[in-house]
């Protein structure tokens, strides 16, 4: 038991609120952000997606079980229960689309430092890779194969141009102010500042937001 | 007379056209061959200009050559560049058929076979795929069922709109053959008409055999 265990104990939304709950509210949240947000987000830490797996799995379980007995009662609850397994695994597999798109999108950039590598999961790490390895062997056995050996890279960054595409973190997203706080943001001729109120929402810059957004100050809508 | 980059313009055009396209055109493996050559002769120029300066070339007493050069070396990059947004568009136009559950070898396998027949194989392969991007499809169906794999709850390639009834209409347009549900088997004949559980028939709505109703 450390320290975090106990402060849990003594927190008083920790019981009312069951996991199961918590669980999706935090689902939730982690799609509506990865939806809007310009470049990828920090991969679920504290095993949300294996708890979300072993639930979905109890739930078709229940449900084979379900169907098994035809009576007419269970049969409400039985739709009940399928439609928000519907709903759950539609938000997983959207929530995972999200992702995988933004990677396909920006491969080797994701894949450059290992600050950026240790947003992924194990497994979009390993699809990334190997995305990766298998274009750059199409590429190699289309054309690149016959140029010279100098111009075979495809991370080059000569004349200050790097061939590696990233993510533009200068777009804009909306956001809602979880506590007050100040929102500073750089505008183009001068910089703006205001004192934000709880539960606001306000539109700006996604690098000028993300500090918010990491320090839970602000979620993303 | 062509200028350098005139043939890269060309695979952009293409680029570009395939982006709004339904269907892949046929791989341009002639253009694409006349780039690659295009680098090499200018990689050889290069060469053969910096050659008689055995590496002591001093760009501000020869400014004639080093604007050659310059010019070179930026039509070289170029090319690479237009080479790489070609291939690019066009595999990414074959991933979006994978997640989409096409069949894409056959479907080109079909194609062609279809164009021969129509034009007494005066055409050999009229395949649009070159082979290399064959091979790609290939693998890159294997990456991705291997990653959905890992996610055998889900449905990865599933419907990404919203749901919102457990049950919908379907009217069928292809015959589909018996389907077997959690309530039974069900026969999809064209024209007829049914009340299903959306998560039974979505791959066959995504791959055109029956249409969503309502």
């Amino acid at each position: 038991m450390d320290i975090d265990d106990i402060l849990r104990e003594v927190d008083p939304t920790f019981h009312s609120v069951p996991q199961e709950t918590r669980d999706l509210q935090d689902l939730t949240r982690a799609w509506v952000a990865e939806r809007s947000a310009p470049e990828l987000l920090h991969w679920p830490a504290g095993g949300l997606f294996e708890r979300i797996n072993d639930n979905i799995k109890r739930q078709i379980e229940k449900v084979e079980e379900m169907t098994g007995d035809m009576d007419p009662k269970t049969n409400f609850a039985l739709i009940v229960i399928q439609t928000e397994l519907e709903r759950f695994k539609y938000l997983v597999r959207s929530y995972l689309r999200a992702r995988i798109a933004k990677i396909d999108r920006h491969t080797l950039h994701y894949l450059s430092t290992d600050e950026l590598r240790s947003r992924l999961s194990e497994m979009e790490l390993a699809y990334a890779t190997r995305h990766q390895a298998l274009l750059h062997n199409h590429y190699l056995s289309s054309f690149l194969s016959s140029f010279p050996p100098v111009l075979q890279n495809l991370n080059d960054t000569a004349g200050n141009i790097s061939m590696i595409d990233a993510p533009d973190l200068e777009s804009a997203v909306f956001i809602r102010l979880l506590k007050d706080t100040l929102v500073e943001s750089r505008g183009v001729d001068n910089d703006g500042e205001m004192d934000g109120r709880e539960s606001d929402i306000v539109i700006l810059r996604w690098s000028d937001a993300k500090r918010l957004v990491e320090t839970g100050c602000a979620e993303l809508i | 007379m062509p200028m350098y980059g005139d043939l890269g313009n060309k695979l952009v055009q293409h680029a570009k056209r395939t982006q709004n396209l339904t269907h892949l055109p046929p791989y341009q493996a002639e253009l694409v061959r006349a780039v690659a050559r295009e680098v090499r002769d200018l990689d050889k120029d290069v060469a053969s200009l910096l050659d008689p300066f055995q590496g002591s070339f001093d760009p501000s007493t020869d400014q004639a050559t080093a604007c050659t050069l310059l010019v070179n070396h930026l039509s070289m990059r170029r090319n690479k560049r237009c080479l790489l947004a070609y291939h690019r568009t066009r595999t990414d136009k074959l991933e979006e058929l994978v997640w989409n559950g096409y069949d894409v070898l056959d479907l080109s396998a079909q194609k062609t076979r279809g164009a021969n027949s129509m034009t007494a194989g005066a055409d050999g392969g009229t395949s649009s795929l070159s082979p290399q991007e064959e091979d790609y499809v290939r693998q890159y169906g294997d990456l991705l069922a291997a990653y959905k794999g890992q996610w055998t709850d889900i449905d990865l390639t599933g419907s990404l709109e919203p749901p919102r009834d457990l049950f919908i209409d379907v009217r069928v347009l292809k015959d589909a053959g018996e389907i077997q549900t959690e309530y039974g088997a069900i026969n999809l004949t064209k024209n007829s008409q049914f009340y299903v559980r959306q998560g039974d028939v979505e791959r066959l709505i995504a791959q055109g055999y029956l249409q969503k109703l309502g």
